[in-house]
């Protein structure tokens, strides 16, 4: 059983109003499943369950309904992606039904605190947690970024706990609330030479499916970008369910090996050779011949420097008349490459960028039907991982130049 | 012929249904189609199956957070499990089952997956841990 404060108890006895009962009511149930003895405060959420496409009907009764009870967020909170451009949603071809059900989604979450900055990567545009802050988020990708790059301490919160924390400003104290649970499992010795994300994301890919929830420790692995780790992270949380990860020598958990396990032993060690790379990268191609009709870049969003990158290898260069290319990424991150003057070389090649919203948690599959998409590019481990599913789209799976060099020529060749 | 598996309540309630069976972990984001019920994951053994008023059995839930809301979703619409046995409950499947009220079991011995067969017929009731088999 749960030990709760005074304060808690009454929060659970509904004397600070529904909301704020129900909140609890979630929260101590989840505490009492993973057998947490206490609350502890948090100081931030990233909500998951901010687009329709997840949220659906049900869900948005039910954040309406915290929301119309006068409930109000008490810690930073920012929105995981929309199902929707809010800017230009006619123009991507998303359905007025879409939305609808998303502007009344949002309207919802902001009527209680939310910021909405409809991004999966809260921490390029303002939260972003120091080492061993105690916050709650969701978002599988962010969750490993905020957890083992920043070694700020989090679950893996779905939408409704992660509203309960918003709204009470607690969490239950369990898993990786907890230092001792935030030591490795699995040694992986990565042998193979990784350049660029899709690298990572493959690597990722392959450890997640063996990592399962558990945390993987990599070696060998030296002067990794802030965007290869996003993406290592956001690939291992698609094949497995894993919240953290350490890369010794790089992430701030594991100066050593021996303290990324802490001083325990590796319960398995594991070789990640340049023909395991190539095995993952075929198993994300899940396709036949090789026309592309969408190109999509950011998933996770795109940070400046990627952007960046994408305006170099378009410079003077066109996208194909039937191909579309989308560069997904934040808002303030667009209004950035709108001041570096990346926005007007991409949207003069014919590049399209996509605010708010992101593949995986837009209604693709109704879209690629609409527009007749016959094949997805991406650099992303994750949306490869997802798009067949959500997409039923052929997927493509290569570097950002093989991506960009798709976009332009309509064809995607390794 | 009838068993009786042990396991922990993570959600209580009582149901029963026909049995759908994975070794497989399952995310409910793009490997769940929540109006049909039917599972849509490439290369999912479960691909092609419908999971409505099936008591499913799966390891433990991998992917994406936005997983609870949508077990949320999928039994508003009518074609959500009526109950869910895992080896381990993983927090996203959790939080799912207990908004949308689905009993849920775990660490069951003998160990589900394996004592449970796809079409059997099974009971559970969560709130005393207690899972009743009737092979097909």
């Amino acid at each position: 059983m749960m030990k709760l404060t005074v304060e808690e108890e009454s929060m659970l006895a509904g004397k600070r109003g529904y909301p704020i009962q129900k909140s609890m009511e979630i929260l101590v149930q989840l505490g009492e499943i993973y057998g947490a003895q206490k609350m502890i405060k948090i100081s931030s959420v990233h909500m998951p369950g901010a687009s329709v496409v997840v949220a659906g009907e049900a869900g948005t009764k039910f954040v309406e309904k915290m929301a119309g009870q006068q409930g109000q967020f008490c810690v930073l909170t920012t929105l995981n992606p929309g199902a929707v451009n809010f800017d230009a949603w006619r123009e991507t071809g998303y359905s007025e039904e879409t939305y609808r059900l998303q502007r009344r989604l949002t309207n919802a979450y902001e009527a209680m605190g939310g910021i909405a900055c409809h991004t999966c990567t809260p921490y390029f545009i303002g939260s972003c947690p120091r080492r061993g802050e105690h916050i709650a988020w969701g978002e599988s990708s962010a969750i490993a970024f905020a957890n083992s790059v920043l070694g700020a301490f989090t679950n893996r919160e779905g939408g409704p706990s992660a509203l309960a924390a918003a709204l009470t400003g607690c969490v239950p104290e369990y898993g990786y609330h907890l230092a001792e649970n935030r030591h490795g499992h699995i040694q992986i010795n990565v042998r193979a030479k990784l350049d660029g994300i899709d690298d990572f994301g493959a690597m990722g890919y392959w450890a997640g499916s063996l990592a399962g929830s558990k945390v993987p420790v990599f070696t060998g692995i030296s002067d990794p970008s802030t965007d290869e780790l996003k993406m290592l992270g956001a690939a291992l949380a698609s094949s497995g369910a894993v919240a953290l990860f350490h890369v010794v020598g790089v992430t701030p958990e594991a100066p050593t090996c021996e303290a990324a396990f802490g001083g325990r032993k590796p319960e398995q060690v594991l070789d990640f050779e340049a023909s395991q790379l190539a095995d993952a990268k075929r198993s994300l191609n899940k396709q036949d011949g090789q026309e592309i009709s969408v190109v999509c870049i950011g998933c996770p969003h795109t940070s400046i420097a990627e952007i960046g990158e994408i305006a170099l290898g378009l410079k003077d260069k066109k996208v194909k008349s039937r191909v579309e290319l989308w560069v997904l990424t934040a808002l303030p991150m667009r209004a950035l490459a709108e001041r570096c003057g990346y926005t007007k070389i991409i949207e003069a090649a014919g590049g399209r960028f996509v605010i708010d919203t992101c593949p995986i948690l837009s209604p693709m599959a109704e879209l690629a039907k609409k527009k007749q998409y016959t094949a997805l590019a991406t650099n992303s481990a994750k949306l490869a991982h997802y798009a067949p599913g959500q997409w039923a789209l052929p997927t493509y799976y290569g570097s950002l130049q093989t991506c960009l060099n798709a976009a332009i020529t309509g064809k995607f060749d390794q | 012929m009838e068993k009786i598996l042990r396991g922990r309540k993570v959600v209580g309630g009582k149901s029963k249904g026909v049995a759908l069976v994975t070794t497989e972990p399952i995310c409910f984001l793009g490997g769940v189609d929540v109006k049909t019920g039917m599972i849509t994951e490439v290369g999912h053994p479960l691909k092609g199956k419908c999971m409505a008023g099936k008591v499913l059995v799966f390891p433990t839930g991998k992917g994406s957070t936005g997983g609870s809301y949508l077990i949320y979703e999928a039994v508003s619409n009518g074609v959500g499990p009526c109950a869910m046995i895992n080896r381990s409950v993983e927090q996203v499947t959790a939080i799912g089952c207990i908004i949308a009220e689905v009993p849920m079991v775990d660490s069951v011995n003998p160990d589900a997956i394996e004592a449970i067969k796809d079409g059997d017929l099974v009971e559970v009731n969560a709130d005393e841990g207690i899972i009743t088999v009737t092979s097909a």
